[in-house]
């Protein structure tokens, strides 16, 4: 058994004992990283139980998405399909990734209330439930993104190990994304309409359905778009393209700069969330 | 264990803002913010509730606490506090033991899922390992008496089976600190004597036992000792025999 067979909890002792706390409150849970693997799979097979493809749903669903509008848009961007297809693919997948953990990431707290009312399980603890929930998703992706990689002869020029590195950044900025709306979606309930307006606006404006060329000169726009460098970061390497080096940059400092802001809004919330809920 | 199991709570104090419908909205959070803020609000919108003041308590090995009190005396939030999802504003609360709180029928209870998968995920929570749940599922299953029912999704139980499948659960985990809100009273007369001797099992290994209750004969039944929350503020801990004096007081 894993868990402490001794608590103590007390009162406010200042700035520096929160942030203590705030520390070991991500210690244990990565101590306990297994309880949120449990909780993230539980999610996954509840969410489809009684179907007969199961969490297969996920891939046959996002397999239509990916050639209905690579078909159209295609044919509506006079563009060839066979370069086309694999740029929709990996963006819908991915950004479908980024979206769906930030979107979920606002029930990462409500959504625990009857659990974080009477344990003192860490509350990181139903972050990484989300995070890994998403990734389940992601891999019953990946098997779309494989075969259209294979069969459109994109594998041999394919970087994998520069799209790992990108899937990190994706996924780390993802991270705290998640956490700080599920902080902000547990006190203000207006919060996860929010969040969903914002996902829904950003899947028009970052280069998924359409390619970044066609906006010319006003190309530059581009580079104020997080998510079109979220989504470059797995997507370039994987179509033998190199993400450019301002880019890898860019998504460092942000996880970084996103983390710090996250993690010190935590801080000052941390014994408070099991009240907002 | 290196430790005996203790409860160890010195001047706690909790306190916690009630968020109504107006605190929740961000329009009227923002809108304060922008005509420069209420004053003497530091929580804009927030009621702070005193919950309980200046609380001290010493449980030991084999001690069973009854605690009894009005609506909204502090019951609930002092068993809140003892499983360490409420933080004291002031004091400390030091627990020796595996805490098992039974405070909401609802803890990580998927009620789409089965009675298994249900009694799967709270064992995970409650820090058993997978091997270690599956190992003692027979025993769990047994234990509820809802047979093949565990195969049927928990949104079909009545109040009185999901009631088993928690205490079940619950106490499947050799906990050393039991905590028990009010609703083990929901089951029925078979249930009772199995809870009952289940409870004892947990007095013999020298356990110890927060019992909130508004029922006399169930506190003196279970408990040992009794305590008296009225408006957040404790009386001393007394032998259960002082139960009508302290009741009448």
């Amino acid at each position: 058994m894993d868990t402490a067979t001794h608590m103590l909890r007390t009162g406010q002792r200042g700035a520096l004992f929160q942030v203590n706390m705030a520390l070991r409150d991500l210690r244990s849970s990565v101590e306990r990283i297994g309880l949120a693997w449990s909780l993230a799979s539980h999610d996954v097979v509840a969410r489809y139980r009684g179907s007969i493809l199961g969490p297969f749903w996920i891939t046959l669903s996002m397999g239509l998405m990916v050639a209905g509008i690579g078909l159209l848009n295609a044919k509506l961007l006079n563009v060839a399909v066979p370069d086309f297809i694999p740029f929709v693919a990996l963006g819908i997948v991915f950004f479908g990734a980024i979206s769906g953990t930030v979107t979920e990431g606002c029930d990462t707290f409500v959504g625990a209330a009857g659990i974080l009312s009477q344990t003192s399980l860490p509350m990181f603890t139903f972050v990484w439930r989300t995070v890994l929930r998403n990734l389940i998703n992601l891999a019953h992706n990946m098997v779309i993104i494989v075969a259209v990689l294979v069969y459109y002869g994109f594998w041999r020029k394919a970087d994998v190990a520069s799209a790992a590195v990108g899937l990190v950044l994706l996924v780390a900025n993802s991270a705290w994304a998640a956490m700080l709306v599920g902080i902000f979606s547990a006190r203000f309930r207006d919060v996860p309409q929010i969040v969903q307006s914002l996902m829904q606006f950003a899947i028009f404006f970052t280069p998924v359905f359409w390619l970044p060329e066609r906006l010319g000169s006003s190309r530059f726009v581009l580079d104020f778009n997080p998510f079109y460098h979220l989504v470059e970061a797995v997507r370039a390497p994987l179509l033998g393209k190199q993400l450019e080096p301002h880019s890898y940059l860019m998504l460092a400092l942000m996880a970084l700069a996103g983390w710090g802001v996250t993690f010190a809004i935590f801080t000052r919330t941390r014994r408070r969330i099991v009240h907002y809920l | 264990m290196s430790h005996p199991v203790s409860i160890s709570v010195s001047n706690l104090t909790v306190r916690f803002p009630v968020y109504g419908v107006d605190a929740k909205s961000l329009k009227k959070h923002l809108a304060r913010v922008t005509v420069g803020g209420r004053l003497g609000s530091s929580l804009a919108g927030a009621t702070e509730v005193t919950a309980l003041s200046d609380l001290n308590l010493q449980l030991k090995a084999g001690d069973r606490l009854g605690l009894v009190g009005h609506n909204g005396s502090g019951k609930t939030t002092l068993l809140r506090a003892l499983s360490g999802a409420y933080e004291p504003d002031e004091g400390s609360i030091d627990v020796h033991g595996r805490i098992a709180a039974l405070l909401d029928l609802n803890l990580g209870v998927d009620p789409a899922a089965t009675g298994y998968d249900n009694i799967r995920l709270r064992g995970r929570i409650a820090g058993l390992s997978a091997r270690e749940i599956e190992e003692r599922m027979d025993e769990i299953a047994e234990f509820t008496g809802l047979g093949p029912f565990l195969s049927m999704p928990v949104k079909t139980y009545s109040a009185g089976m999901q009631a088993r499948l928690a205490f079940a659960a619950a106490t499947a985990v050799e906990a050393d600190v039991l905590l028990m809100d009010e609703w083990i009273a929901v089951g029925d007369a078979d249930f009772q004597k199995l809870a009952h001797k289940r409870l004892l099992s947990l007095v013999e290994r020298a356990g110890i036992l927060v019992l909130a209750s508004h029922d006399t004969d169930l506190l003196r039944l279970y408990c040992n000792k009794v305590m008296r929350l009225k408006g957040g503020i404790a009386s001393p801990v007394a032998d259960i025999r002082k139960l009508d004096d302290l009741l009448a007081a």
